[in-house]
Formats: structure tokens, sequence, C-alpha cells
């Protein structure tokens, strides 16, 4: 008997010291993470990127800098932000940046069995195919929006001719994804039903539970949080697409609960959600 | 003028011809030219006639060819004949007229075709492209030219159009307007650039210098060359505008400008500070006789990053492309004030091989290559600026062969030793 729970121990001891030397260092203290200047540049849907990643970090409890550059979306490798800095590697983007952390031996996912593993994938599917495709279409795609916010956002840290060049061409980029996936010929109001199915898919999954697998959040919640609790708060033309979310009372007080315990004591709730 | 003239069979005797201002019908007659030796003869130009124009203006003619009214022999008058290469390809007939010395001289001109395409490859400074060009000369009949210019290399793709303007009457004197879109990549640095501009230029001569000032806007994109691109690059990257106004001063007696055995060349070039942009000033000094030369390696303004570069086969020998400096995990940042020189002696062969032909082409070459690059710190003043760049000197010296290829490039293959190489140097 002795002998069996000694082997048994040998046998854990090299598992662990092969996944110590697999996993680069610890997680530094000056790990930061880059994303358009907050006030004058940043768009909707980099916005709501950059929340989830900064939300899973949180409940990873791993520390991150955000630092503000006109010109993160160039700096980063894949160019979409949000991307990390940590030691000499650079990840941009909420997937890889899971992986990437998982590698480090932290992971909000682990307690999951393979069937809930696979229906948190599919969330986040898709919240990435309807919402975040959503918010593109109204950035890019509604002239309302593009002639009023959009384009005057994006070109305000260059001058003059760059600012419209810059503008143009993303948005001449933008519109070919958005026919490249079919939502070319889509109208506004059609987007916004879309938006709502897919509200309601996602409070039915959430019911009455305080996150979407129970008692500890996971990466769909820090993804959904980010992508709702931008929408609530970011001013747009019209408020269409934020009372779609408001219809779902459980929603709100999921995005609520998220940001109370996870980024409140931190200062970071400059725009609290406000109950309708 | 008439642009047909035709040549009568010259009379007997000069005096009795009639008809002094007499323009011809447009009628072409095969001209029997008559051959004499008139090479120191006293002559008085009464009429000049062309013949073959087509679009060419006559106001330009006219301040072209001036000149030749003035000569006073023929050798001035053929002299006068200037610049027609930017108009038309022209020899010279001569017909006597009137006067006992009185002349009539004639050109029969082909103008220069209205397209003309060419492809040429380059191989410089380690690298080689190919470059395709259609030229559009004497667009508008002024000597206006308009140029498309596609080059695609091994580090850099680009492709150009520009439109020249010289002053009718002086062609020293002219502008050009370019637009203009430049890729290159920089392994160097793990940079990725894109330039897409557009420039106007003035050039003049004052006395015997020529200068040129410019006016330079471009957009340029920056980007990281792979994933192991250092960070302090990747901190670079986007895009940004830049416009930059320069003047550039030439003087140039050197007879070649490859291996010159004669004369010298001074070339200045500032760049003034333009609101929140940079400026810098550039000297370069070249001195040659028959058998010592002393090139001096170009300030290269890097525009990757607005900052110097040193190192590579023509600055500091012995040192790999741009790669001496401030670095940053293998990427070569640059510096913001740099100093470079060279002494080059070159001689003959040994004993001489080919001696007269082939042997002509070689040149046996010694050198000594010095320069430093950094970056300053604004805070302490300029003596403290010459201290920095004094110390720490990068220097090579070494022996080779140079190859000149005609006049438009060299080979050389050298045996460096390099000295004071600092650490982060390559």
């Amino acid at each position: 008997m002795w002998s069996g729970s000694w082997r048994v121990r040998f046998q854990e001891d090299k598992v662990s010291s092969f996944r110590k030397s697999k996993t680069a260092e610890p997680w530094p203290e000056n790990a930061t993470l880059y994303q358009q200047l907050k006030g004058e540049q940043i768009l909707l849907s980099d916005n709501a990127a950059s929340l989830a990643v900064q939300a899973f970090l949180q409940m990873c409890n791993l520390p991150v800098k955000v630092v503000c550059r006109a010109n993160a979306e160039y700096m980063s490798p894949s160019g979409k932000v949000p991307f990390i800095h940590v030691g000499n590697q650079v990840v941009s983007e909420l997937g890889p940046i899971v992986q990437f952390v998982k590698a480090k031996g932290h992971s909000l996912s682990d307690g999951l069995d393979e069937v809930q593993k696979a229906e948190m994938k599919a969330y986040m599917e898709l919240v990435n195919n309807m919402l975040l495709t959503a918010e593109l279409y109204l950035q890019w795609c509604d002239e309302a929006t593009v002639g009023e916010i959009t384009h005057a956002r994006y070109g305000s840290p260059y001058p003059w001719p760059l600012n419209h060049i810059l503008a143009y061409q993303k948005q001449w980029e933008v519109k070919r994804k958005m026919k490249a996936i079919g939502w070319g010929n889509k109208t506004l109001d059609q987007v916004l039903e879309d938006v709502d199915q897919c509200c309601q898919a996602l409070s039915q999954r959430l019911g009455t539970q305080p996150y979407f697998f129970n008692k500890q959040p996971t990466e769909l919640d820090a993804l959904v949080f980010g992508h709702l609790y931008t929408i609530l708060t970011t001013q747009l033309t019209n408020d269409e697409l934020s009372e779609k979310v408001k219809n779902y009372s459980n929603l709100l007080a999921f995005c609520r609960r998220i940001e109370q315990h996870y980024f409140e004591d931190r200062g970071k709730g400059s725009s609290s959600i406000r109950s309708s | 003028y008439s642009t047909v003239h035709s040549l009568e069979p010259l009379p007997a005797n000069g005096p009795d011809f009639g008809a002094l201002g007499e323009e011809a019908e447009f009628v072409e007659v095969e001209p029997e030219a008559k051959q004499e030796i008139l090479e120191n003869k006293d002559v008085v130009v009464q009429h000049v006639h062309f013949d073959g124009l087509g679009r060419t203006k006559d106001d330009i003619i006219i301040c072209e060819i001036g000149d030749v009214f003035k000569a006073k022999n023929l050798i001035e008058a053929i002299e006068a004949h200037v610049l027609a290469a930017a108009l038309f390809n022209a020899p010279l007939l001569l017909g006597e007229d009137a006067l006992p010395n009185g002349l009539d001289v004639t050109f029969e001109v082909t103008e220069l075709r209205r397209l003309t395409g060419s492809y040429n490859t380059m191989v410089g400074n380690n690298e080689g492209s190919m470059v395709l060009g259609l030229k559009l000369p004497n667009l508008l009949g002024r000597a206006e030219k308009v140029t498309f210019q596609f080059s695609y290399g091994t580090k850099e793709t680009s492709y150009g159009l520009s439109f020249f303007k010289p002053r009718p009457g002086n062609f020293e004197r002219n502008f050009s307007v370019n637009v203009y879109k430049v890729t290159g990549q920089f392994p160097w640095s793990s940079l990725r650039e894109t330039d897409r501009g557009v420039s106007a230029e003035y050039s003049f001569p004052v006395w015997k210098t020529s200068h040129t000032v410019k006016w330079d806007g471009v957009w340029r994109e920056l980007g990281c060359l792979s994933r192991a691109t250092s960070f302090a690059v990747r901190k670079e990257s986007g895009h940004s505008l830049k416009s930059s106004l320069s003047h550039a001063m030439v003087i140039d007696s050197r007879n070649s400008s490859i291996l010159p055995r004669r004369g010298a060349l001074l070339k200045v070039n500032q760049v003034p500070r333009l609101g929140r942009g940079e400026s810098h000033t550039g000297a370069r000094f070249l001195y040659g006789t028959p058998s010592f030369n002393s090139p001096a390696p170009p300030a290269c303004l890097w525009k990757g990053l607005h900052l110097f570069y040193l190192g590579g086969p023509t600055s500091v020998r012995g040192f790999s492309m741009h790669s001496v400096g401030p670095q940053s995990e293998g990427d070569y940042l640059g510096g913001e004030a740099y100093w470079a020189g060279g002494l080059h002696l070159y001689t003959p062969l040994p004993f001489r091989p080919g001696q007269g032909g082939f042997g002509e082409l070689f040149r046996t070459h010694f050198f000594l290559n010095a320069g430093n690059l950094c970056n300053l710190n604004y805070g302490e003043g300029p003596q403290a600026h010459i201290r920095k760049l004094a110390e720490c000197i990068r220097w090579s010296y070494g022996a080779g062969i140079v190859l000149r290829l005609g006049n438009i490039a060299r080979l050389e293959l050298n045996y460096c030793v390099p000295m004071g190489v600092q650490p982060g140097d390559r």
C-alpha cells in the first residue's frame, strides 16, 4: 500500500514539473493591454472586445494595465484589438488570449465537462456571429451612424486628409466583409431583430443563475458582459440597440452583477448601467 | 517659320541671289548638300529653318535657337544647338545665301516619338530590381515630359508618375511634380513600409551652383515584418502623414560620377523645421584626384523611423547593412545623429595585367572607413553631443578590388577588418 501511493505521487510530480516546463514564466506584474483611445477614438465593437478581455483577466485574478494608443489596431499582430503584451509575447483577441492564459495554468472552464464546454463554445460563436456583426453593421453600414459618429471617431487621431482616407478605407473593408457573410442586403430592422433573437437565446440560457454555468463565471460570461455592457452604455444616434437588450431583465442584472463584482472596486464603473 | 524649306542648288555668284526672305512652299526637295570645309569661315547667320516639326511649339524653338543667330563662326553655330535632345534629334544642314558670308541654317529634325518604353535592370547596394518605364517626351510642344516608372526589386517595389517642365530658353530652370507609391522591406529592423506621396520640386541655377527646392507630402504606413518583431518597432506601426520642405545645393566639377579623376562634388541639403516636424542638415563632399579618392557615405535619411542608419558596403564596410547603433531585440532602430567618413586609395592592379584594355576597368582599393551613430540627449548641450559622437567610434580598414562597369556602377570585393565594434553591432 505504502509503495503504491509513493508510485502515484512520483507520477504526479513528473506531470506537474512537465507542465511547469511547458509554461513560461508566471504572469508578470507589468502585463499590458492595448486598445484605442478611450474618449475620442474607440468604436463600439472594439470597446466590447476590449472589455470582454479585461473582464476575463479580472475573473482569472490576473492584473493587467490598460494602455490606450491611437495605432493599437495596427500594432496588433492580427489587426484586431485588444491585444496583450505579456513578457515577450504579444497575443490578440479573446480566443487566443484564453488559450495563452490556460497555458500559464489559469483557466475558468476547467470545471466544465465536455458537453458544457461544447455548449459554451457554441454560445460564444453565437455572440461573435450575431452581436459582434450587428455592432459592426450599425457602425459602418448605417449611414446615419457612420456620418455622425463612426467616421469622425475613427479618423480623429490623424491629420487631414489621412483621417478621411483611413475611415473610408475601413468602411469599404467592413462592407465587403458584410457582403461576404450575407449581411450586405440586410436592413437595420432585420439586424435589430437578429440582436433581439440573440438576446432571447442568451436570456433563456442564463435563466435565474448568477452566471451561465451556475456559480462560477467563464469566458462566455466575460464575452457576453463585454458586449452587453458596451451596448447599454454607449451613446448612439438612437437607443434602438440598447432597448433590445433592456427588454431582458436578467441580462441587465447579470451585467450589473459583474460590474459590481469585478470592476467597481477598481473604480472602473464610470458609466454605470441605468435602469429603465 | 516655315516648316519645310527647299534647298535649291547654290548659285555660282553669291550677291546676285534674289528673294532674301522668300519662303518656300510646302515642297520637299531632296537637298543636294554641297560639301565644303566651312570650319573657320566667318559667317553671319541670316535665316534658320526647321524641317519636320509637328507638335513642338514655335516659342520654345526661338528661345533655344536664339544663340545660333549670335554665332560668329560655324563652330559656334553648331555649339549653339543646345539641349535639342529634349525636343528632337537635329542634324545640321547649311546653305549659303545673300551675303558672301551669310548663312542659312536648316535643322532637319525628327521629333521624338510620342511614347517610348524602356526596360532596365538595376543592381546596387546588395539589392537588385527591374525597372519598366514609359516616357512621353515633349508632350505639349515645350519639352514637357511625363514619365511613368514601375520598379520591382528584391527589397522595394515602387511606381510613380512624374511631370517635368523646363523653362523655355533655360533648361536648368525646371520644375517637376511627382506622384508615387513605394513599398519596401527592411529586415534589419523587421519593418515593412509603404509610402504614398506627392512631391513638387523646382530647380534653378545660381552662378556655378545648382539649387533645388522640394516639397514632399507622404502618407506613410509602417508594419511589422513578422511576429518576432521587437516591441519597440511594433509600437511604430500604423499610419502617419509627413510633410517636408527641403533645399539642396550641388556644385559638381568632377569629370565622372563613378571613379572621377579630377574635380569635387559638394552637396548640401537641409530640411527646415515645419511646425512640429523634424529638421536635419546633411552635407556630402567628394574629392578626387587621379590616384586618390575620398567618397564619403551619403546621409541616409531612412524614412522608416526618420532616423539615420549606419553600416553596409557603402558606408562603414565590415558591418552589416544598417546594423550599427541602438537596437532592440535584434532590430536596429537607427539614431538621431551620425557622422561617417572614409579614405580610399585606388591604384591600378599590381603587375598591370591587361594594361590599356580590360585591366583599366579594375583598380586595387585600400580603404579606411569610420563612423558613429547615437541618440542625442537634448538636455546636455552641443559639447556633450560631440563628445558622444566621438566616443566608441566604429571603424574598419581593408583592401580589395573595384571593377568599374561603364559609367553606371562599380563592383567591389573587399576584405574588411572591423574595429571598434560595440555590443549589439553586427
